[in-house]
């Protein structure tokens, strides 16, 4: 059953790569982000589950609260670069490569 | 034998709803199939008898963090115009996981060689949140502390970037 849970998780974490990768509205990366890290969780919690070790869940649980604290990020985020550059496309955000003078 | 048919039919909706995720042009429509598989994922966790876990992942994950980005899906207004074309948005896809793939079979082959499957819990107290906060509050109070650290600056952080500058 261990190994079910294993291979979910690699499943899930490749969809995650793959969508980080290959598209470019920053909403959909920012989900492909968190699909990573229930990824890692599920798998946490399938081998704490079968050690019969909690500390897995407490790690699956600092992650879910760095999640939180990435989303409320991303947001501002998201709002500022949308006010600047109207448009959700990441090729459109090189703010840190512009020259300014 | 009935966990290993709720297993694959939660695993069968997660993998789907996250490719639809994915896929997807229009952000709230990923926005909302994300939603299935983080509901499909938490079902997971409390399959394997992490009920905290489940209830932590069903308020936070996707009733907190989804409804922000549904919130600022809504908020920001977005028409088609404002979303990148993305042409080529299939090929990259189908480039993307010929690349990802060899690297996902070489791990689920490492898994199903591997001798992992130690013994299944019977305890019945696993996973409670008597359990979890005992855990919690002796072995890892240092990280505990962190966090709170850390989201008193993602919070300091995202009202700076929001401002307006004038």
């Amino acid at each position: 059953m261990l190994k079910s849970y294993m291979i979910l998780s690699i499943i899930l974490f490749s969809i995650g790569v793959v969508g980080l990768i290959s598209r470019r509205n920053i909403i959909v990366i920012y989900m492909s982000i968190e699909l990573l890290l229930n990824a890692v969780n599920l798998s946490l919690i399938a081998i704490s589950a079968d050690l019969g070790e909690s500390s897995g869940q407490i790690i699956s649980l600092i992650i879910i609260a760095i999640a939180a604290s990435e989303a409320a990020l991303f947001m501002a985020l998201f709002v500022v670069l949308f006010r600047n550059r109207g448009s959700l496309d990441a090729n459109l955000f090189d703010i840190l490569g512009e020259k300014h003078d | 034998m009935q966990n290993e048919i709720l297993f694959f039919i939660l695993a069968f909706i997660a993998v789907v709803s996250s490719l639809t995720m994915i896929s997807a042009h229009r952000p709230i429509d990923s926005a909302l199939s994300f939603i299935v598989t983080l509901i499909s994922i938490a079902a997971l966790f409390a399959l394997t008898n992490a009920t905290f876990l489940f209830v932590v992942q069903l308020i936070i994950y996707a009733g907190a963090i989804l409804s922000l980005i549904i919130f600022i899906i809504m908020f920001l207004n977005i028409k088609d115009d404002n979303l990148p074309d993305e042409k080529y948005k299939n090929r990259w896809l189908l480039a993307t996981s010929i690349i990802i793939s060899p690297f996902s079979a070489i791990l689920i082959d490492l898994i199903l060689r591997s001798d992992i499957a130690i013994k299944s819990v019977s305890d019945t107290k696993f996973g409670t949140i008597q359990d979890v906060g005992l855990t919690l509050f002796s072995e890892w109070v240092l990280p505990f502390e962190l966090v709170s650290i850390l989201l008193l600056v993602a919070l300091v952080g995202s009202v700076t970037l929001s401002k307006r500058e004038n």
